[in-house]
């Protein structure tokens, strides 16, 4: 296996015009970025669309040599995530032109998404305690908080934050996740 | 941005613990710790795919949740929320003593008991099973419950009650204390029709 670019490397390349050293920070920041999407804006398409108007965003920077350390570069990534998320919550479709022209090259297939044994996971959630099995349930269902479990099951919110974490731990080993 | 090449992730000096990669994608990170979290998954594959599993398991437990098929203790909001979203809830309440005539049919996606009793005071409280003739074939030992409401609500696991043939099943409400001793809170008789075809025993 070869030796991975530095990001000053990329970003070197990149302000001298290198389509390789673009291509490269696409495959790598697309995945990540898309994460972020889908955490703060619970859509794979608006996840997508995000992914797409970011990095455009951050190559147009490294073009521009703003960005020559990893420090910046993620600082002005997670700065540019945060405002897009913004701008899609007020206007889905408002970048439209920009993706209709560059939007299909940037952005790198998602990755596969991992499998849970469906029937195991069920053995694994009968397994847990009576109050685990209800916070797990009223917490996954419609992704309540935990003030709003512990609301609707009369225990307290650092209760809830406590029998939740140890109820996913315990489902990590009995799904045998690292 | 640590990843190598090909896309396959190696090693994190520093990975984040998976209840913390849950709490970030339920959104229960304040936010500096979800800022600590959101600057290392933009530099680090290994916790990108840590958190991918961290979703995957967030989307199979709602789907479990969901399915109606699990014996746990519920809240009025969930019941509430559940009938909002068009789900059909077969609900039964009793109060101590009474004696509830039962079925379920093929469309109902949940079946509920709400069981009525002074919860006041209780500190452990066990939901117990038993048959008409006294034993018991099961517990849910130290459920949640809310004393203000004066209900527990237990979700019955649909698929099984769609299953079930006729039968009778006694449920007993318990405080237990800290000795072990038990004081009935509430005794609730359930005599279940089966509606839907099928074989008269298991």
């Amino acid at each position: 296996m070869g030796v991975e670019p530095s990001e000053a490397d990329l970003a070197r390349r990149i302000a001298e015009g290198d389509g390789e050293a673009e291509a490269e920070v696409c495959r790598r920041m697309g995945p990540r970025i898309r994460i972020y999407g889908l955490r703060h804006l619970r859509s794979p398409s608006a996840a997508d669309d995000l992914v797409q108007q970011v990095l455009l965003t951050l190559i147009e920077a490294l073009r521009a040599g703003r960005l020559r350390d990893r420090d910046k570069l993620v600082r002005f990534a997670l700065g540019t995530c945060r405002m897009t998320v913004l701008d899609l919550r007020r206007t889905v479709r408002r970048q439209e032109r920009l993706l209709e022209e560059f939007g299909a090259d940037l952005v790198p297939p998602p990755p596969a998404e991992p499998a849970i044994d469906h029937e195991r996971l069920a053995d694994c959630v009968r397994a847990l305690k009576e109050r685990e099995r209800s916070v797990v349930v009223q917490t996954f269902y419609d992704e309540h908080s935990s003030a709003q479990v512990a609301r609707a099951l009369g225990i307290s919110e650092a209760n809830v934050r406590v029998i939740r974490h140890r109820a996913i731990r315990q489902l990590h080993a009995c799904l045998e996740v690292p | 941005m640590t990843a190598p090449a090909g896309g396959t992730p190696e090693r994190c000096a520093a990975p984040i613990d998976a209840v913390v990669l849950m709490d970030y994608w339920l959104g229960a990170l304040p936010a500096p710790d979800e800022e600590a979290v959101e600057v290392h998954l933009l530099v680090c594959d290994v916790c990108g795919d840590r958190l991918r599993q961290a979703m995957a398991l967030a989307d199979s437990l709602r789907g479990l949740a969901r399915s109606g098929t699990l014996r746990v203790v519920v809240s009025d909001a969930f019941v509430r929320h559940a009938v909002e979203s068009g789900q059909r809830v077969r609900e039964y309440a009793a109060m101590p003593g009474d004696v509830v005539q039962c079925t379920v049919s093929a469309d109902d996606d949940y079946l509920v008991a709400r069981l009525g009793a002074d919860l006041t005071g209780a500190t452990r409280v066990d939901l117990s099973f038993s048959t008409p003739q006294g034993a018991e074939i099961g517990r849910l030992a130290d459920i949640p419950v809310n004393p203000d409401t004066g209900t527990v609500l237990y979700q019955e696991s649909i698929a099984f009650a769609q299953a079930s043939p006729d039968n009778s099943m006694i449920m007993r409400l318990l405080t237990v204390d800290a000795d072990g001793g038990e004081r009935l809170l509430g005794e609730y008789a359930f005599h279940h029709t089966r509606t839907i075809p099928g074989p008269a025993g298991w």
